[in-house]
């Protein structure tokens, strides 16, 4: 890596190896391939939009590896009422839905 | 329990078993040990040759467990070292020529007579590396300082701990200091980071190995190349002295200007 490549901010190599690697070593360990997480996640977006108002793009899936456990890690952004919709309103789309669970919007 | 059987393993190929096998292995036997080294590779073997004693094969580790030869019989005595010995594998055969077991009566035989037996796996996760990685006492996992090594090293040591042959020790050789300097290579410390594992040895990239494979002579015998000293540090380590783990010198170009070594 040379200066002017240090000077532009640019990554060297040796980085972009051992991220690639921590990540895809998280994936072996867990024997899931990160095509599956996607899926996963895909899933559970389906499921939880169903009952509660959520960041979709915010959605993260991961898989992390400690002390020999291995852990899916999942974390969907609420979306709040601050842009005038309650979480639950958007159980109005799903009207059975809604009925069954009073509880989700309160 | 004495850790006699040492298994060099790595998953991936070409990355340095054989040369470390080799290497660790004399230079175990120069410290005054009695040390046979155990060639694992049956059907691909290369210990032989890269030893320099591929010509002295009469029998070999198959025929010893398939009863047509004593077990005295198959051992080539290395006269460059007092007490070092080759056990040659097969080389017409197929992995499947002895099982886990048998590789386990075999090192049983030798823990009788010699202190150290260092067995070199071959690649892969198969059978051949199961036989290896049966009989140990201790686990050495060689790694380049690059991806794919890295990858296959860690799937390797899981296996190893699953077999309840953990901890394993790492030795990460073909290290070139000057591009971990650059970024342009995974530093030690990225290879810990990403594997937690303990390190037994640091080897760097020297021109010097090819060299002693192409005559058979492995680069402890002789010479001062930054290899010999990296492979004799190791094996000190293994008979259970402090040696700390030097990092590879570099020079900077300013020191190179100054006419300036570290």
């Amino acid at each position: 890596m040379n200066f002017v490549e240090r000077l532009l901010g640019k990554r060297s190599s040796a980085e972009t190896a051992k991220q690639r690697l921590q990540l895809v070593l998280v994936h072996d360990r867990a024997e899931i391939p990160p095509g599956v997480l996607a899926l996963i996640k895909d899933d559970i977006v389906a499921v939880i939009s169903q009952r509660v108002n959520i960041d979709r793009e915010q959605v993260v899936v991961s898989v992390t590896h400690e002390d020999q456990a291995s852990r899916l890690v999942v974390d969907i952004p609420l979306l709040s009422g601050s842009d005038g919709r309650a979480p639950g309103r958007s159980l109005n789309n799903a009207p059975r839905s809604s009925r069954r669970t009073p509880s989700a919007s309160s | 329990m004495e850790e006699k059987v040492i298994t060099v393993t790595s998953g991936k190929g070409g990355v340095g078993k054989t040369t470390t096998t080799a290497n660790v292995g004399a230079a175990l036997a120069l410290l005054g040990r009695k040390v046979v080294v155990l060639d694992g590779d049956i059907g691909l073997r290369n210990l032989d040759i890269v030893m320099g004693l591929e010509n002295r094969i009469v029998y070999d580790v198959v025929d010893y467990v398939e009863g047509r030869c004593r077990l005295r019989q198959a051992l080539i005595r290395d006269k460059r070292a007092s007490e070092l010995y080759l056990l040659p594998t097969a080389q017409t055969r197929d992995k499947t020529a002895i099982a886990p077991e048998q590789m386990v009566q075999v090192c049983d035989e030798l823990r009788k007579e010699f202190d150290y037996i260092i067995i070199d796996s071959p690649a892969g996760i198969e059978r051949g590396f199961q036989n290896a990685v049966a009989p140990a006492d201790r686990v050495l996992v060689v790694t380049n300082p690059e991806v794919s090594s890295v990858r296959d090293a860690d799937r390797v040591i899981g296996l190893v701990e699953s077999y309840g042959k953990g901890p394993v020790q790492l030795i990460i050789n073909r290290l070139v200091a000057a591009r971990v300097r650059r970024q342009e290579m995974l530093s030690t410390q990225d290879i810990i980071d990403v594997l937690s594992t303990e390190i037994i040895g640091i080897v760097p990239e020297d021109e010097a190995i090819l060299a002693s494979s192409n005559r058979g002579t492995p680069v402890v015998f002789n010479g001062k190349s930054p290899a010999a000293i990296a492979y004799r540090d190791i094996a000190r380590r293994l008979i259970g002295e402090n040696v700390p783990l030097a990092q590879p010198q570099t020079t900077s170009w300013w020191q190179r200007l100054l006419g300036r070594t570290e």
